[in-house]
């Protein structure tokens, strides 16, 4: 049975008439990570900020440990560690002396603090720039710094909010191991638009839209509710005049299809894909198409969002 | 202890900023140094236009009196305590020029000594008191220096009449100057009041520094720890309170260094100083309340700035409306400007020579006042950027 660190009930945040967070209910388990995905505006951030403590709640509440918290709640506060999007450092403060700043705001001793940040330099790679200022340190080395600050208090529960934005590959590949390395230890609720990221590190996922919780299971168990199998994406060359009579024409035949809000490619879902592929080509040659790239790939995390939040622009 | 903290760090980024740190510290000994320049090292010497029409006469024993030339003498005889000239007369003979002048503000005031001049002192001497003659003065009347030069050239000119005539005055006029002023240079009249401005500027320091953490972001990673706006403005203040009494040595040994002579112990215009900077620094943190970004914060400490260099007395007297008496002291609505109080404090210590007792009530003002507006800032921080 998993123990459950984090609980919101019913969790509900209104700005004027905008319900940003909708009676939002939901568990984050001891030592899992957790990805929390959503378009923007779609109310990733009002959550993560009630969750924290940081913000109170129209309705509901938030449990950590078991016990309600509430906005300004300095214990909770000490539990939560948020890295936020962007970088946030002070720029004449070297690596070691704001890590050790912040331990000290947390309430932690001089030592110990110096202690533990000089172990998450080391951890991060960032043991030779200890006694750089931050407004030195390049781009990459600034998140990762960013993403010590969020940890020098040792909490249970660490809050990402896009950690490999911005990152080359070699960095990124550096966070990502730190942030898998870093659960079981604790509790990692990440926020990301990136799906791959989600992916590869979530063990369970949350998709929000509207302020409302929209799904939330493991990655696998939502690829498959949108559908085991294959996606088979056929880019229609531009004949996006005749795309929805192919379409209609396909949907007869039995084929399940979806046609791009650009009239520019067909998808087509199923578990025998690529069996498919000669009937749609008939289909599409029979309405005088005629098809450019035909790409043949596995179900991901991005087409479950899509799918569930749609294509539409956002804020 | 995280007060403590903050200050520690704040410290630290001061000192890698030390471009704003320094001016702000030498921004009031610099000032000091600029007005010992302007007033020569002393006082202002006031510019009085004569054209000197005066004939002359001749005397009974057969030689010439020149009254018109022994007045100029007279006139450029006023001096400060100190032996520096108070007037410096310009010669001139063309009524359009000395017009001109004026109107340039080259000089305080004119006098037209006329051609009888000396004929009228010499029956004066002769004891005929039926003559006169008619000595004509003027100037730009919205000069600030007008009043001061043509009252001092009128009355040096009046002194020699008497001198010159034999006459002795109706009635004398005995002044009894308060303290030591009397012996004081226009600098030294000044450094007080420079003082009090170099505190005040202090404002834009405390604001921005705030503001900083405000804009750059570190405030809210600062607002996800069990940070008190206590804590923060705090220590903050504490590490803007060593500029501030820096600033405030510095500038009083500048002054000294320069000829500045304190009448009492330095050591209490220096406590005052102090605390005046911890209530500035104080009215920055409300200042910074309302700033989102550091230009934002310069451009509002701009109106507490103005409100504290001219309703404070730290540039010129203001007259106030009295609110209440407290004891045997009006309250006045100025009176909720720290500087109000710091102006008479210094006054009283480095001009009037008074010590700590002479100044407690201005002492206690100044750290209430203090007080209430760092309690203000927090009570705000926390409203506007701790929620």
């Amino acid at each position: 049975m998993n123990n459950v660190v984090l609980q919101t009930q019913g969790l509900t945040k209104r700005y004027g008439s905008l319900i940003a967070v909708n009676d939002l209910t939901l568990e984050v388990y001891e030592g899992e990570v957790f990805g929390f995905l959503g378009p923007n505006g779609a109310g990733k951030t009002t959550s993560i900020n009630m969750m924290c403590g940081l913000l109170q709640p129209d309705a509901g509440g938030v449990l950590l440990h078991g016990q309600p918290i509430s906005a300004g709640d300095k214990e909770a506060r000490r539990k939560v560690g948020i890295c936020p999007q962007e970088i946030v450092l002070w720029e004449r403060l070297t690596c070691l002396e704001q890590l050790q700043f912040v331990g000290q705001m947390y309430g932690m001793e001089r030592r110990t603090a110096r202690q533990r940040s000089e172990k998450l330099l080391e951890e991060l790679d960032l043991a030779e720039k200890r006694d750089q200022l931050a407004s030195k340190l390049s781009g990459g080395m600034q998140r990762r710094l960013n993403l010590a600050l969020a940890l020098v208090h040792d909490p249970d529960i660490v809050v990402l909010d896009e950690p490999e934005a911005g990152l080359d590959p070699q960095s990124r590949v550096k966070v990502r191991g730190y942030i898998q390395s870093l659960a079981r230890a604790k509790t990692v609720i990440l926020t990301t638009h990136n799906m791959d990221e989600a992916e590869r590190l979530a063990d369970r996922v949350a998709i929000i839209d509207h302020g409302q919780l929209l799904v939330l299971d493991t990655p696998e168990a939502l690829k498959g509710r949108l559908g085991e199998g294959d996606v088979l994406e056929i880019s229609l060359n531009g004949q996006a005049e005749r795309a929805e009579e192919a379409s209609q024409a396909l949907a007869r035949e039995g084929i399940p299809v979806a046609l791009d809000a650009a009239h520019t490619s067909l998808t087509v879902r199923a578990l025998n894909a690529a069996n498919l592929l000669r009937p749609i080509l008939e289909v599409l040659q029979a309405a005088g198409l005629e098809p450019g790239e035909v790409r043949l790939r596995a179900n991901t995390l991005e087409d479950v969002f899509l799918q569930l939040t749609g294509r539409k622009l956002r804020e | 202890m995280k007060f403590l903290t903050v200050f520690l760090k704040t410290c630290r980024e001061m000192s890698r900023d030390w471009l704003v740190v320094s001016l702000s510290v030498v921004f009031a000994p610099f000032f000091v140094f600029l007005y010992w320049i302007w007033f020569s090292g002393g006082s202002t010497a006031y510019n009085v236009l004569v054209i000197n029409n005066d004939t002359g006469a001749a005397l009974a024993n057969g030689a010439a009196l020149a009254a018109g030339e022994e007045a100029i003498q007279a006139i450029q005889g006023v001096h400060y305590a100190d032996g520096k000239p108070l007037l410096k007369v310009v010669r001139s003979t063309d009524r359009t020029e000395v017009d001109r002048i004026l109107r340039e503000r080259g000089a305080a005031a004119f006098v037209v000594i006329p051609e009888d001049f000396s004929s009228t002192i010499k029956s004066l001497q002769e004891g005929n008191r039926m003559v006169t003659a008619q000595i004509v003065f003027g100037g730009d009347l919205t000069n600030p220096y007008y009043t001061l030069g043509s009252i001092m050239a009128l009355t040096a000119l009046e002194g020699y009449v008497q001198k010159a005539t034999g006459q002795q005055p109706l009635i004398q006029y005995i002044e009894q100057p308060l303290g030591a002023y009397a012996a004081r240079t226009e600098f030294e009249i000044y450094v007080p009041g420079v003082i009090v401005f170099a505190v005040i500027m202090l404002i834009f320091l405390a604001a921005m520094t705030v503001a900083r953490e405000v804009e750059t972001g570190t405030l809210r990673r600062l607002r996800i720890t069990p940070m008190t706006s206590f804590d923060l403005l705090g220590g903050i203040s504490a590490a803007l309170v060593l500029v501030g009494v820096a600033s405030v040595v510095l500038t009083f040994v500048t002054a000294v260094a320069l000829g500045f002579r304190s009448q009492g112990p330095m050591w209490v215009a220096m406590l005052v100083g102090a605390v005046t900077s911890l209530s500035i620094i104080g009215m920055g943190m409300v200042v910074a309340c309302f700033s989102r970004s550091v230009s934002q914060a310069f451009v509002i400490a701009n109106f507490p700035l103005g409100l504290l260099m001219f309703f404070t007395g730290a540039i010129f007297p203001v007259p106030q409306p009295t609110l209440f008496r407290l004891g045997a002291h009006e309250v006045g609505l100025f009176d909720l400007l720290p500087p109000t109080h710091a102006v008479v404090a210094l006054n009283k210590v480095l001009t009037l020579g008074v010590g700590l007792e002479g100044v407690l009530y201005e002492l206690t003002a100044l750290v209430i006042l203090s007080v209430g507006y760092f309690a203000l800032g927090c009570w705000l921080f926390q409203r506007m950027h701790m929620r």
